[in-house]
Parts: structure tokens; sequence; C-alpha cells
């Protein structure tokens, strides 16, 4: 016999109270746990509609700008100093300890090259990276494949005579190939090839109107900007997409700018900002919630045991008239506590991972998942263990305190 | 030199009525020789309990001293003096204070559970002292499955599983029928012939007769 023995001889005995308390410590983890579940699917969701917004991060050749005027007549700007990104910059920007954070890498080389007669900006891209990154271009026609493939922006291609516009009717196209461009139009393409500086080019699709600097722009294969501009492994920009639902991207940037010396490297804050702010007032809210859960899961324990100690008092008095150290009655007790504690967080991780699970729906898109984390159920039996000690302190040291004498005198 | 050794021991409660405290015992001298069977009798509030719960190292006199095998008990601290406690002396209480969730050997055992001991030694050490209470066939039985002067025995062996040099017991026949009482009385005869050292409360004069010596308290003071 040791002094667990007594501690769960006695848990046996008083079934229904520890089964009582277990409960109790189980809705408290239970509602912990599952508030940081959903916690953690809603910040993966927020996470992946963030990355939808593209890159958060941007690579820049680091130049010397003089803005020059004379005789009060402003002058354009002077660039000085100037350096230039290459393929073994990307190479280098896939090193950084931080790599896997990093979904997509993106570089550019941008020039004015002549389309069809006349000056335009061309984009040199590596199509596969640049799709991922802009998830919310509309193609209409194919997705270019590189080489001889060109993707044309919205004015561009209406320069170009490239697009045909038809209004359509009950949101239906006219031909099934075709896809929406914008509401009530679609886009057709009207020819299937353009020359850029003299070489022939294949239209495989036009990029539905964006409002934004792509409308002017032709997207060609970096490779081939690069021998029409005989700019070699040249890159203008690098755009970084970081998969960093709350991981700090000023970290990241520091690293690419380590990594980078002769690079300028910029976070774009607004939507960085705006994710930090939306997973921190979530991340409160929980927070909050699990506290007050937690403080009223800890106050039933506390009361619990109180009214155990008294109950027991006689018991505890004996103990202590045979020999029983006040460390033993601490000891005993506190065996009590953690198996009972133990048992509610056991039951709490469970439940609330069933119960996360099955509110998810109603809180996040279709495809949010929660899955079973070590990590998790390791925080869920701290909790449990760490709320059951910490509240029976109290009543165990008074416990401890009880004078022998005054509970043998009232036997 | 007693084995026991009580000098000048005096115990004032403080109460919240009158500002002077009420002494419960007053310059309480005496001894208890190895091997004695002492019977302590007094009437109701003479100071009994005060004086046992001091012997039994649990009540730390106002004045005096109290000396255990040479041990000078409140002079030690408090963790030391539940070691003591372990170690020296065995209580059997009026209720017999059984835990009712644990079987007669666990209960007897009970004593033994905070001692650096194998399981296996602590078992056969209480079978022994079931044995010696005549309760080994009864090792499994819960105490409500146990006659009353059977819990009274249980009680008693949980009282010497350690064989103590000294047995304290309040009023061990109190709760009772006379037969019942007059055989848990002859348990302690047949202990004190083995040598047991017994220090007995109580109101029977029958019982206090067959102890060796009978104290008599009255108004917190030993009488001749």
């Amino acid at each position: 016999m040791r002094i667990s023995t007594i501690a769960l001889a006695n848990l046996r005995r008083r079934k229904g109270r520890a089964v009582f308390l277990a409960a109790g410590i189980a809705i408290g983890v239970g509602t912990v746990v599952a508030l940081l579940g959903l916690n953690s699917a809603l910040r993966e969701e927020i996470g992946s509609q963030m990355d939808r917004f593209g890159a958060n991060i941007i690579v820049t050749p680091h130049s010397g700008n003089l803005a020059l005027d004379y005789g009060g007549v402003s002058i354009a700007g002077v660039s000085f100093d100037q350096h230039q990104l290459s393929g073994d910059d990307i190479d280098r920007i896939r090193q950084i300890p931080y790599r896997k954070r990093l979904s997509t890498v993106a570089p550019k080389l941008l020039g004015s090259l002549d389309v069809e007669g006349r000056n335009a900006l061309v984009a040199g891209v590596d199509f596969a990276s640049e799709l991922r990154l802009k998830r919310w271009w509309r193609i209409s026609g194919r997705p270019p494949q590189g080489g001889k493939d060109v993707l044309l922006g919205y004015d561009a291609a209406t320069t170009a005579s490239a697009i045909q516009i038809a209004s359509v009717k009950n949101g239906a196209a006219d031909d099934g190939s075709a896809h929406h461009a914008a509401r009530g139009e679609t886009l057709q393409l009207a020819k299937d090839s353009l020359k850029i500086a003299g070489n022939e080019y294949r239209i495989a699709g036009v990029l539905g109107q964006t409002g934004g600097p792509e409308d002017r722009m032709v997207f060609v294969s970096i490779g081939e900007v690069q021998a029409l501009l005989d700019k070699p492994d040249q890159l203008s920009v690098i755009e970084v997409s970081a998969l960093c639902k709350d991981c700090p991207v000023e970290d990241i940037v520091a690293q690419i700018q380590k990594a980078l010396p002769h690079a300028k490297v910029s976070a774009i804050q607004q939507a960085v900002r705006a994710r930090t702010d939306a997973v921190e007032r979530l991340s409160r809210f929980s927070l909050i919630v699990a506290a007050v859960v937690l403080l009223l899961g800890a106050l039933m324990i506390f009361t619990t045991m109180m009214n155990s100690v008294v109950e027991r008092t006689k018991e505890i008095g004996v103990l202590r008239a045979i020999g029983f150290r006040r460390g033993h009655i601490i000891r005993g007790l506190l065996i009590e506590v953690a198996v009972v504690s133990a048992a509610g967080g056991l039951l709490g991780w469970a439940g609330g991972l069933i119960a996360s699970r099955l509110a998810l729906p109603f809180f996040a898109e279709a495809g949010a998942t929660i899955g079973v984390s070590a990590q998790l159920a390791l925080f869920a039996m701290a909790v449990s263990l760490g709320t059951g000690l910490v509240s029976s302190v109290y009543p165990v040291l008074r416990a401890s305190r009880l004078d022998p004498a005054d509970a043998v005198r009232s036997m | 030199m007693p084995f026991v050794s009580m000098e000048s021991v005096s115990k004032c409660y403080d109460d919240q009525e009158s500002r002077l405290g009420v002494t419960v015992l007053r310059q309480v001298s005496g001894g208890i020789e190895e091997g004695e069977f002492v019977a302590l009798m007094g009437p109701s509030g003479s100071g009994k309990s005060t004086l046992l719960t001091i012997l039994g190292a649990m009540n730390t006199p106002s004045s005096g001293r109290l000396l255990v095998d040479d041990i000078d008990v409140y002079g030690l601290p408090d963790e030391r003096r539940a070691d003591f406690r372990a170690q020296y002396l065995g209580f059997v209480f009026q209720q017999h204070h059984l835990m009712p969730y644990l079987n007669a050997v666990e209960n007897a055992m009970l004593p033994l559970a905070p001692l650096r001991m194998g399981s296996l030694e602590k078992r056969q050490r209480a079978f022994a002292a079931l044995e010696r209470v005549g309760l080994g066939a009864k090792s499994l039985r819960l105490p409500n499955q146990l006659s009353g002067g059977e819990q009274g025995r249980l009680a008693i062996a949980r009282a010497i599983v350690n064989d103590p040099p000294l047995l304290l017991a309040d009023e061990p026949t109190g709760t009772l029928d006379t037969a019942t009482g007059d055989d848990i009385m002859h348990l302690f005869l047949e202990l004190n012939r083995k040598g047991q050292t017994i220090f007995m409360v109580t109101h029977n004069p029958a019982n206090a007769e067959m102890a060796h010596r009978i104290m008599r308290i009255r108004d917190g003071a030993l009488e001749n």
C-alpha cells in the first residue's frame, strides 16, 4: 500500500463526485480545445484567403535615386549605383531559413518592346508561378504554357485587335469555350497570333479587365523576354508569397534582405496588417472565452475540494494521528486531483475535438479541416492538470494544516 | 527514568469569551514504565482527552515537557513529530475510525503506507497484525462487513501493525456491549502480557481495574 493506493481507493469510494469533477473539467477543457481548434482552422482559412490576394513580399533591385532640377525646371530622376537581380537570387531566396513558408516565388523582367508595330510594356514571367500567385486572374482562352505562348492584358489585347467583346444575356456565353471576363460580357479571341519585336507568338488567352497595370501588359515567357531585351538571366522584380498565417512577415523580409543585400525587399504591409488584425481579434476572443470557462472550472474544482476537505476532516485527522506527514496528506489529495483532472482533460480533448469538427461548417467555408494534433492533446492535458492542481492548492494546504488534535478530539 | 515522562505539563486554550483562557491541564507530572498498562479515569471535562492528545504527540502543551524514550517530543518540528507518531505510537479511537473504502488488511496496513517498505512486507505485517487480533480469516472484508467487536479488533490491529512502543487507547470499549468490550479488554491484556506498553482512557471502572495502575484526573490535575 502506498499513498496513491489510498488516493485511488478514495476516488473509487466517491465515484459520483469524481465523475462530476471530471465532467466539469472535461467541459472546461473541451470548450478550450474546441475554441482553439476552430481558431486554428479559421486562421488557416484566413491565411489561405489572404494568400489569394497574391504576393506579400516584393523584391526589387536596390538603387539610389536623385531628383534633379535645373533652373527651376524639374528633370527626371537619375538612378545611380543600380544593381541587378538575376536567376541566382531566386535560388538564394529559396534557401532562407523560413524557406518552407514560401509558397510562390515569381520572377519578372519588364521592358518595352514592339508589339504589332507599337511600343508596349512586356512582362517576362514564369507562367506557372505567376498563375499560382494571381489566382484572381480570369483568362479567356487557355492558360499559356510558356515558350511561344503569350497572355494579353485587356487593354493590350484591345489595342492589338486581338479580341471581340460580345454582350451576354442570362449570363450564358455564345461560345461555350469562352470565359466570362466581366459581368455581362464575354471575350472571344479575334486572332491567334501576334508579332513581338518581329517574332511570331501564339495568343493563348486574354486577361479579363483587372483595373490594374496588368491590363496594359503583354505576358511572355521570361526566357523569351530576356532574349528579346538582350538581358540574359536578368530580372526586374521578384514577387514572393509567404504562407504565413500568423508568422512574422518582417522576419521573412529580413531573411531575404540578408540573402540579397543588393536588393530592396519590402512587405506589402496593408495585406499583412489586415491578416494580422483579423487573426488577432479572433485569438483575443478565443482567449477571453477560454479564460472565463477555465476560471469557472477552477472555481468548481476549488469548491468541490473545499467541501471534500471539510467532509474528510476526521479521516485526515486519523491519518495525521497515525503518522502521516503534512506532505503525505498533500500528496494523496493532489494524486486524487491529478487523476480526475487527467481523465477530465482526456475527455475534454476528445469532446472538444468532436465539437469543433461539428461546429466548423457553421464558421468556415467547405474544405477547412481540424486535424488530430498531439500538441493540442498535450496542451489540453497540461491545462486540465494545471487548472486542477492550481485550484486545489488552497484546499489541499488547508487539509494538511488541520490540527490532528482537533480532529481526534471531535471524534 | 520512565519510558514516558510528563514534566509539569499544562495546557491552556484560548477562550473567545474570557481573555484569560481556559486551563485544561495544570502542572501534570508522571510517568509510564515500559511494559506497563495504565488506565486514566476522570469525569467529563477533566482533561483526559487533552492529556491523551498530548501523549499522542499532536497537541503542544502550553508549558512543561513530554519525554518518550528520552526524546523531547515537542522539541521536534512538526514533520519529525509525525514520524515520531508513526514510529512510537499506536492509536485506538473510541469510534475506531476505520476507512470504510479499505478492506481489513488495507486498514491494518494504513500506518505503513507512508513508510519506505516493500508492498509485500507491508502486507505481511498487516496480516500478522490481523492474526494477532484474531481477524486473519476476515482480511478482505470491508469494515461494514465486520461486527462491532471485530471492528474494534481491526482498530487494534491497525494500532499495533508498526510495533509501536506505546499504545494509546481512547475509550476503546465505549461503543461496545459488555461482552464485546470484555473481548477487547482481554486482547489489550494479552498484548500487554507480551510486553506492549498501553495507556488507556476509560470511564469504565471494571476495565480500569484490569490495568496495572489507574491514574485519576480531576479539574486538569492528577490525583494521587
